[in-house]
């Protein structure tokens, strides 16, 4: 298991997604942690103190395992980059099918609305021309 | 393995069970873009929670999850998240306070 800083971790981790995009799975996994040993923590607890908690988080592609430990101030820069790289890495799941059906539907509407927003168009039209010959005199 | 369906209970059991035994519980993700799938497990090793999917929309309710757990892990397990997006409406409103005193 290799321990890595913030960034280094986001750019393994992005490499990882590149590998598997043929063959293979990537896990993450999030834990909280204080990353002290149990003779540690009662040790530390027994002194009285607070124990400091992180976030844990690994990853793996099943042959490389890298880790990183993520502090309460990194959480939320950690949390945007992590986001980035999901949303840019995850694009083979489907989308709606649901939404295919609506927009279907949709663009029958529309169809629909545009010919009768012709008709209100030359309505409009028609109305100027009257109140420009009663203002006249 | 326990597949839950709904989303919204999902998150609900799971933030439940890591508020239970913040010690022990762990959130798994699973991706293969080879198949196009997305699979998530909340587990305390004694109770186990999974979600799986292919679908985008989900990927985004993800990432919404995975907000949630990395401030309850980083921050502590008594954080008031109100959906994280709470959290954020309440800074707001204190430097509004500012601008207003000057």
């Amino acid at each position: 298991m290799v321990r890595l800083q913030l960034d280094p971790f986001l750019n393994e981790l992005t490499s990882m997604f590149e590998h598997t995009t043929e063959k293979g799975s990537v896990w993450v996994t999030l834990k909280h942690s204080s990353d002290k040993s149990k003779v540690q923590r009662n040790k530390i607890t027994t002194a009285g103190k607070e124990l400091e908690y992180k976030c844990l988080v690994r990853a793996t592609d099943g042959k490389k395992n890298i880790s990183t430990l993520v502090g309460t101030k990194d959480h939320q820069r950690f949390q945007a980059s992590y986001a980035t790289i999901l949303k840019a890495r995850m694009t083979s799941l489907k989308k709606r099918e649901k939404k295919d059906k609506r927009k279907a539907a949709n663009v029958v509407d529309k169809k629909l609305s545009k010919t009768t927003k012709a008709m209100n168009v030359d309505k409009k039209q028609q109305v100027p021309v009257k109140r420009s010959s009663t203002a006249n005199p | 393995m326990v597949y839950v369906i709904s989303w919204d209970d999902f998150v609900e059991r799971s933030v439940q069970l890591f508020r239970t035994s913040p010690q022990k519980t762990r959130y798994v993700m699973k991706y293969r873009h080879s198949d196009g799938k997305l699979v998530l497990k909340v587990t305390d090793d004694k109770e186990c929670l999974k979600f799986k999917t292919d679908q985008a929309q989900d990927a985004k309710k993800m990432e919404k999850l995975n907000n949630i757990f990395f401030t309850l892990m980083a921050r502590g397990p008594e954080t008031d998240i109100t959906e994280v997006t709470g959290k954020e409406q309440t800074e707001q409103p204190a430097k509004r306070g500012r601008g207003r005193k000057q």
